[in-house]
């Protein structure tokens, strides 16, 4: 059987594995408070591919739903935040950019939520900034 | 006179709160894989305390032995990651910048583990870059 994997992750301690057999369909940054609070950081980046191209091989995210509009979920044993999802666009998932096991394979293309980016981080690229998403 | 300023923080659902009192003795983004990993981000920022300073105020953040000597903590309600402790560094707890109420207060001197960055990812500043821990 060909293994048709193309990206593959997980979170730190190794209890939740998953892998996607599609090349992402976008990989932003978000500079929102949400986002940079739930990763203990100071912006996020996120990777979203499609729903039904992407499997947990082992084990499975704890959710919190952490608005009336999305939800965000993390390894219960090492707390790696691994996955966020809106409510009403469950025909894709986007997952930590940090939980890939190889997150140079992928690019990011778009700041999202630029307007609450932290005023002295100078991320030097020239992607576009959205102000919100 | 010592800083007795007091920063909060803590996890995004709120459960966990924490307090730091005065400025951190350093603060550092790091590239490493295990605190990408832990934090799913790029690049985590760190400020340093002590277990003097370092105190929780509400909730109960679960602690994991992430590696040999190492223990991170975070909430285990909304996975928010919140501290790092190591024996290399006995007395010491490191937080993370972005789990502080007023993350912009807490603006870093360096990069520690720019040896694990991640190609596409261009901090642009002057701050002095260290292979691996650097004086960490």
């Amino acid at each position: 059987m060909t293994d048709d994997t193309v990206h593959q992750g997980g979170c730190l301690c190794g209890a939740v594995r998953y892998r996607a057999t599609a090349e992402p369909l976008r990989a932003s940054h978000c500079h929102c408070k949400m986002c940079r609070r739930h990763g203990g950081v100071l912006f996020q980046t996120w990777v979203s591919f499609p729903s039904d191209r992407f499997t947990f091989v082992r084990g499975a995210p704890t959710i919190y739903p952490s608005s009336d509009i999305a939800e965000r979920g993390h390894c219960n044993r090492c707390g790696t935040p691994l996955t966020f999802q809106y409510l009403d666009k469950r025909e894709y998932v986007s997952v930590s950019v940090g939980s890939l096991d190889r997150p140079d394979e992928v690019t990011p293309t778009v700041h999202f939520w630029a307007k609450d980016m932290i005023p002295w981080l100078s991320m030097d690229d020239r992607l576009p900034r959205r102000t919100r998403h | 006179m010592t800083d007795k300023t007091v920063h909060e923080g803590g996890c995004l659902c709120r459960t966990v709160r924490y307090r730091v009192t005065g400025a951190p003795m350093w603060v550092a983004h790091c590239h490493c894989e295990s605190c990408r990993k832990a934090s799913g981000s790029a690049v985590v920022t760190w400020a340093g305390y002590t277990r003097e300073t370092f105190e929780v105020a509400e909730g109960w953040p679960v602690r994991f032995a992430s590696s040999p000597g190492v223990t991170r903590s975070f909430c285990p309600h909304c996975g928010t990651p919140l501290t790092y402790e190591t024996e290399r560094r006995p007395g010491k707890v490191d937080v993370t910048v972005g789990s502080l109420d007023e993350p912009a207060e807490f603006a870093p001197t360096a990069h520690v583990w720019e040896s694990e960055r991640v190609a596409w990812l261009h901090i642009a500043d002057d701050l002095p870059r260290h292979e691996q821990t650097g004086p960490l």
